[in-house]
């Protein structure tokens, strides 16, 4: 290989791709994004929330390393497909291989300096990236940012490029150029950063259920050409706390490091697999020797002397006319054309299998306890939307584009642009054409999506959300991109400005989209944007779904005009472009496009007035700051009645989300003075208020939703009061800012509203200070508690007006068609005149009340009803089997369920959540309806079981509005549902439900701000995880601890003491009154000091596990290290067989030897296990009774060889 | 008749392509010669709609084809000098795509005209094979016939028989020959023998400008006892070509026959005069810019050529 030859190559390809506009615009994006990440704009989901807590720095190594490898996989890989795959096909369009390959270049050279140019000018493009990175972090002044600037370390740069970055950069530059000279097919280049981008972001990053084999999960790792899920899984998936991740250096493994060199030597392999190709081929393609007697066989013989050639007929004889085709028979012929090139042409037949894998690998999609869902023709239909839509419109970019440019390419444009087709017939020709290959893919979607349906086999197959979302949603999309990317080329006549623009329209779009600064005036590709529902499928979009495909539509149709307008069939004369570029005649031009835009201009101004006046809009938000700000100096902390009584007599009209409520509540003055005015919260775009005291007008002060009550004369302690109030209202009030959906709704078809969450439905006791904060802008520390908060006797009960029990009467008017479930029981219903009006009476006090309407079908037991959608009956059995097993057990263990039913009812599924008020859970119908459960994981039932335990805990144990409190509520649940999985379903759900919790926390704990469980009040992100599955495994341990009839002493103790108490329970009093009850009340005080009042979570670790015949027996030794916190006993097996065998195969029973072992936080200690039979593998607490981290590594297979064994995992 | 009127085409740069281009084609034949880069493809693509001048006007038997390409179009018929075709597709069926496109009619049906068309240009063999293996010539040959389907009423043909072999371009000479009865067809060239063997009339162009618009028979007049041809060594050719207009050179068995034009009709020692040929003729133009005798086109004023 000559250097100089090879040097002159690389310098031409480097020189030119510094010149072109793909590089800038990529250099624009990548520092526009640098210097977003560097001020601010973007954060990390480690560090301490709190002020002055430690916070995770961008400039870390494992910060920069993340980072790195986002930006090259999401956007360098776009913009190295197009630079180096069409780096040999674009000499191939000009035309330079006759003479270049003429001289005494030799193809290595020619192979090698081209693709050496285009790494070079991709790892320029990193180094100037990394290095601007530099300069915003460290030298750059930072105001609010500077907690998330860490000291400057050059190998925190350096090492993430060398390990992920250049690597990574070598594979996709190397393979993009293979691709591209192999195939000489734009389109197929284009191929490769779809695929990484679905193989990668929709499926390798993320997807790592709980039940995924340690094996698979490190052969996953190494299959990730990027390093990022080796990235996650070995260091991210629990989290160690910033101080670690901000100054440990990234620890590389013998994986990382063998797959990093193997991703660089296949981007290198792919290279010289060319580059042998192009050397054998570059003299022309061989024949068989078969097919050279072929050809010389068939070569005609010598003309005959004698022959004398034919004499032609004069031209006229043909008599050949020529008028202008028809606008249609154009359109047809160009479209017919344009799809033969595309069925030869090996993207369709790409793209087409890669959709549909990705479409089967939705199959696996994990929900609610990492269980998969049941999959719904309208859940696939919108959950593979982003992936259709990114999937479609890069496709869209590169077709169209390519397609458009053809004519150029090929070299027929000055004959094809000679003739007189019309140009609009042609674009459109090359568009229907395109869109063939957008269906195609659709349709391998849908294709895949009955596959998924049919193997389910539980739920039907049914086409129409497919046609609704797709057909209504999907479709203006791809018009306005493929208007769009056409509009882009006529105005640039230029393919890779065209790509430039379409590339940095999408990121810019998805980095919008990421900030929260996306609208349903902007959201042109409808990102995320919409969920639907079986049960009210786009009742709640419909407006601002509507108003925003018109608005789009209508700019497809100017971008159209603007195609045509600007396509440049005859090259632009630079004078004349000058002269239509002057101010006269370009306003002449913008005012004959204006009627275009007349209406994407007026369906956007709906749009945006409508998001504006929303309820996400900026009076919205105005309102709840003037409520806070206005109120929080005065009315914070100051005493509020007590709810004593509601009567309320509501009517809805569903269609408008509209109802007008009438009411009253009986208020009692619990405190110990006397009372002359006290606040109530309402929400301030109801309408036609009034307010009455004792049915007589009375003196009100409104203060920006808080309504400050002056009663007649002041109420004196254990007066009463009744409030009346008259208003209408609507929920939600106005369309999303982007796509959320509220908690509460009313919808045509699903109603879902509480007396105790915000003001959308009733008005509120008291103030709440936490109503207008914003926690990037107002937002503070949590509250410091002083230590025996808890023992005050004025506490607050955590729900508004939950401090004691009162007797609620609703009046409930819908339209016939909907039917109601409330609190309490149904006295009586009338339906008339195309309205059901019922009426409900509480048959025993409640402390909160709820409403809830759909359109259902029920089944009960004794006692227990649920009420569902017809279409949804999957798992309705497991649901009221739950529920029968809650009246009964739980009564048993806690005390009886005070109310004559338990009903479940479902809402529609656009929160996801579930809630129980007394006696009336409501389900949203992606919890539990839709779960898809499996033997050892029957999430139905679990969530079930949690919902009904809420009916004790705290509806009547009512907890205290203090920290700790909430585990009293939900992690009591998750307890209880335990207990009951237990004792209804067996130890296997118990112990697959306990995992599911175990593993939930393992992954979403912070380290860093975790608090201990007598601390948590939600204000600091991760709370909510760790009094859910911490607090309920805490609770079970303390359980075993303590023994289940000392336990359960204990609790029913509890229960007796808070039924009826207006003095809310606190965690402190839980805890005092089980010790009461404890056999040893210093090993419970140790036990409830570590796991309560501290934090702590066990990690084990097994190393050296051997396995040693020993006589006729077996002997296992190892070393077992406790690498977490937290002193416990546990279990160490030696086990054989199968924990829970599937009853259809013949699997070996169980067989283990265990110890006991008990290790402090950072011990380890020597275990030996003698066994009678042969053990397969080394457990750590095999029945997991005790909360660790990371349980899939305290377990090891055990091999035996002659001289020992040797442990692998 | 094709009426052009003071074309000017500037390019960025600037590059001044054409400079103020005034010329009347008549029914037939025409040609277009000029040395490479004189302007002729500019001229040709200006023509067939496929570049916007910077100014002057071009009518088509009195209508202006700039301000309404699409109107030019039905009536055009263009072979362009660098072209391609689509790969995928076979001959025939590139054929019968253009024939649609073109809104081309016949009595038989577009495919019977199709299968004719390549008769004609010999290229029925190859009908069914992809034009990716196609040939040079192969490919130029399904150019004019593209060029020539529907009976176009201007013809632009640039550098036609550029890669025909001898035989196909004797061919291609009869079908022009042909078509010219009843239209227009505007010959670009930088081949003397095809204007002096198809054209009636042709024009010169040469930096932009027309040089000269005439007859082959009148040019070859204009120098006619002015051409002298000899023989000399190579020592004296250099010296000759100093003192002298040579026109053309040859090399027999070792020496020169050299043809040399002198204005004033002398000869050089040992040359006899000879009868000019065409390519004398183009020759003395592009050396002195002018032949004896017949007037040059009048040159508009480039300001007033440039449009406001």
């Amino acid at each position: 290989m000559n250097i100089a030859r090879t040097f002159e190559v690389f310098r031409q390809e480097f020189t030119h791709s510094l010149r072109r506009p793909l590089f800038w615009v990529q250099m624009l994006l990548l520092g526009f994004m640098v210097f977003m990440l560097s001020t601010g704009h973007a954060s990390m989901q480690s560090g301490d929330a709190r002020v002055g807590g430690h916070k995770a720095w961008l400039t870390s190594e494992f910060a920069v390393a993340q980072t790195l490898i986002m930006l090259i996989s999401i956007i360098y890989v776009f913009f190295v497909s197009v630079a180096a795959g069409m780096a040999v096909i674009r000499d191939d369009e000009q035309k330079v291989g006759e003479i270049i390959h003429s001289t005494p270049l030799r193809p290595s050279e020619y192979v090698w300096g081209k693709y050496l140019a285009v790494l070079a000018s991709f790892l320029g493009v990193l180094v100037l990236q990394v290095g601007f990175a530099i300069l915003c972090n460290h030298l750059l002044p930072h105001g609010s940012n500077a907690d998330y600037i860490g000291p400057f370390s050059a190998g925190n740069y350096l090492r993430p490029m060398v390990v992920f970055a250049i690597p990574t950069l070598v594979l996709f530059t190397g393979a993009c150029f293979a691709i591209g000279g192999f195939s000489r097919l734009p389109v197929l280049v284009f191929a490769f950063p779809i695929g990484v981008l679905l193989l990668d972001a929709f499926f390798l990053w993320d997807w790592s259920p709980a039940w995924l084999s340690p094996g698979v999960n490190r052969l996953l790792q190494f299959a990730d050409p990027t390093g990022l899920r080796w990235l996650k899984e070995t260091w991210l998936l629990v989290d160690r706390g910033v101080d670690f991740y901000n100054h440990a250096r990234l620890e590389l493994d013998p994986l990382v490091i063998t797959q990093r060199i193997v991703v660089l030597a296949l981007g290198l392999g792919c290279v010289a697999l060319y580059q042998r190709r192009f050397s054998t081929q570059l003299r022309g393609a061989k024949v068989s020797e078969r097919q050279r007697e072929a050809a010389l066989a068939a070569t005609p013989n010598a003309p005959d002397p004698d022959e004398r050639p034919e004499v032609p007929a004069p031209l006229a004889s043909l008599g050949m006319r020529a008028t202008t085709p028809g606008a249609l028979a154009t359109m047809l012929e160009v479209a017919r054309t344009e799809l033969r090139q595309l069925v030869r042409a090996p993207g369709l037949y790409l793209f087409v299998p890669l959709i549909l894998i990705q479409t089967l690998l939705n199959e696996y999609g994990v929900g609610a306890f990492d269980t998969p869902l049941l999959n719904t023709a309208g859940g696939l239909a919108t959950g593979m939307m982003n992936t259709l839509t990114l999937l479609i419109c890069m496709v869209i970019l590169f077709y169209t584009t390519e397609s458009l440019q053809r004519e150029r390419s090929s070299g027929i444009g000055a004959i094809y642009y000679a003739t007189p087709l019309r140009t609009a017939a042609m674009l459109a020709g090359k568009a229907a054409a395109n869109t063939v290959l957008g269906m195609a893919i659709v349709f391998a979607c849908f294709a895949g999506s009955l596959v998924v349906l049919l193997v389910q086999g539980k739920v039907p197959l049914d086409p129409a959300p497919f046609v609704v979302v797709w057909g209504l949603l999907l479709v203006p999309t791809y018009l306005v991109w493929t208007t769009f990317v056409s509009a882009v080329y006529a105005a640039t006549s230029n393919r890779y400005g065209t790509y430039a623009t379409g590339l940095a329209a999408m990121i810019l779009t998805g980095w919008f989209q990421m900030r929260g600064n996306m609208n349903w005036v902007f959201n042109w590709d409808l990102w995320s944007a919409t969920r639907w529902t079986d049960i009210a499928t786009f009742q709640y979009d419909a407006l601002p779904l509507v108003l925003n495909r018109i608005a789009w539509l209508g700019m497809a149709v100017f971008f159209t005009v603007l195609t045509l307008r600007l396509f440049e069939r005859r090259e632009r004369d630079a004078t004349s472009t000058l002269v239509r570029l002057r101010p006269g005649a370009l306003a002449g031009a913008l005012a004959s496009l204006s009627p275009f835009l007349v209406v994407p201009l007026v369906a956007g101004s709906v749009l945006g007035w409508q998001v504006n006046e929303g309820f996400q809009g900026a009076a919205a938000k105005k309102a709840r700051l003037d409520y806070w700000r206005k109120n929080i100096q005065t009315w914070k902390d100051a005493p509020t009645p007590a709810m004593a009584g509601a009567d309320l007599d509501v009517r809805f009209d569903p269609p408008r989300h509209a109802f007008t409520m009438k009411g009253s509540y009986l208020v009692e003055n619990t405190t110990d003075a006397a009372m002359a005015r006290f606040p109530v919260s309402y929400n301030p775009r109801w309408k036609e208020l009034e307010w009455t005291a004792n049915a007589a007008p009375c003196s009100t002060e409104a203060r920006a939703g808080l309504l400050i009550v002056t009663p007649p004369r002041p109420l004196a302690p254990g007066d009463t009061l009744r409030l009346g109030f008259s208003y209408s209202g609507r929920h939600p009030d106005g369309i999303s800012k982007n796509g959320a959906y509220g908690m509460e709704f009313i919808m045509p078809s699903s109603i879902v509203l509480t007396g105790f969450s915000g003001t959308d439905f009733v008005p509120q006791l008291g103030f709440f200070p936490e109503k207008g904060i914003e926690k990037d802008k107002n937002g503070s520390d949590p509250r410091e508690w002083p230590k025996d908060w808890w023992k005050s006797p004025r506490n607050h009960a955590i729900f508004p007006s939950a401090t004691r029990w009162y007797d609620v009467h609703m009046r409930v008017d819908v339209p016939a068609d909907l039917q109601v479930n409330a609190t309490g029981e149904c006295v009586s219903e009338q339906v008339a005149k195309g309205r059901r009006v019922t009426e409900w009476r509480t048959d025993h006090p409640v402390r909160i009340f709820n409403l809830v309407a759909g359109k259902w079908v029920v089944k009960k037991g004794p006692g227990v009803a649920v009420y569902y959608d017809r279409r949804q009956p999957y798992n309705v059995d497991d649901m009221l089997a739950a529920l029968e097993g809650a009246r009964r057990w739980y009564g048993e263990w806690f005390g009886p369920y005070p109310w004559k039913m338990l009903r479940l009812s479902e809402f529609a599924g656009w929160p996801t959540y579930a809630q129980a008020p007394a006696g009336n859970i409501t389900f949203s119908e992606n919890i539990g309806f839709l779960t898809r459960s499996k033997p050892d994981a029957d999430a139905a039932f679990w969530i079930a079981a949690h919902e009904s335990a809420h009916m004790w805990w705290p509806n009547i144990a009512m907890v205290a509005d203090g920290p700790g409190a909430p585990v009293l509520s939900e992690g009591f649940a998750h307890f209880s549902a335990l207990l009951l999985t237990r004792q209804v379903r067996g130890e296997r759900q118990r112990e697959a439900f306990a995992k599911q919790m175990e593993t939930r926390y393992g992954r979403l704990r912070r380290a860093d701000s975790e608090r201990p469980l007598v601390l948590l009040d939600g204000s600091l992100p991760g709370d909510d995880r760790i009094w859910y599955d911490k607090g309920g495994w805490a609770l079970w341990m303390l359980d075993r601890f303590m023994g289940r009839d000392s336990s359960l002493a204990g609790i029913r103790e509890y229960f007796r003491t808070y039924r009826d108490s207006q003095d809310p329970a606190a965690l402190e009093n839980y805890l005092a009154i089980q010790r009461r009850h404890a056999a040893d009340t210093t090993s419970f005080d140790g036990f409830v000091d570590q796991w309560f009042f501290h934090v702590v979570v066990p990690h084990y670790l097994i190393d050296e596990a051997k396995l040693e015949r020993d006589g006729k027996a077996w002997k296992v030794t190892a070393e077992v290290r406790n690498v977490g916190t937290g002193t416990m006993t546990v279990d160490v097996a030696a086990a054989s067989g199968e924990r829970w065998p599937d009853e259809r195969k013949k699997a070996p029973a169980w067989k283990d030897a265990r110890v006991p072992l008990t290790l402090a936080a950072g011990e380890g200690r020597p275990v030996t296990i003698r066994c009678g039979f042969e053990p397969e593998r080394l457990v750590i607490d095999p029945d997991v009774t005790v909360l660790m981290l990371e349980r899939n590594k305290a377990e090891v297979r055990l091999v035996p060889e002659p001289e020992g064994a040797v442990a692998a995992r | 008749m094709l009426e052009i009127t003071g074309l000017v085409k500037v390019y960025p740069g600037p590059v001044a392509a054409l400079q103020g281009i005034d010329l009347d084609v008549p029914l037939g034949m025409f040609g277009l010669l000029g040395p490479n880069g004189a302007g002729k493809s500019t001229f040709m693509r200006i023509l067939a709609g496929l570049l916007e001048p910077t100014s002057g006007r071009v009518t088509l038997d009195g209508l202006d084809v700039l301000d309404r390409p699409e109107w030019l179009r039905e009536r055009l018929g263009y072979l362009p000098q660098d072209f391609g075709f689509y790969g995928h597709l076979s001959g025939r069926d590139m054929l019968l795509h253009l024939l649609r496109l073109k809104g081309v009619s016949a009595p038989g049906g577009i495919a019977k005209l199709a299968d004719e068309l390549l008769e004609r240009v010999n290229l029925s063999f190859a009908a069914k094979r992809s034009v990716k293996s196609y040939s040079g010539g192969m490919r130029q040959r399904l150019g004019i016939a593209q060029a020539i389907a529907g009976s176009p009423r201007l013809l632009i043909v640039d550098e036609p028989t550029a890669g025909l072999d001898p035989e196909e371009r004797l061919r291609f000479y009869h079908l022009l020959a042909e078509l010219a009865e009843e239209r227009i067809v505007l010959l670009s060239t930088h081949i003397v023998e095809d204007v002096a063997v198809l054209c009636p009339s042709f024009a010169v162009i040469r930096h932009g400008r027309l040089l000269a618009k005439t007859t082959p028979r009148a040019a070859r007049e204009a120098i006619e006892g002015r051409i002298f041809e000899g023989v000399v060594s190579p020592s004296e050719l250099p010296e000759l070509r100093a003192s002298r207009h040579v026109t053309q050179e040859l090399l027999v068995e070792g020496r020169h026959r050299v043809r040399v034009y002198d204005p004033a009709g002398a000869a050089p020692a040992g040359f006899g005069p000879v009868a000019p040929t065409l390519e004398d003729a183009y020759l003395v133009l592009m050396r002195t810019g002018a032949l004896p005798g017949l007037r040059a086109p009048q040159r508009p004023a480039v300001a007033e050529a440039v449009k406001a």
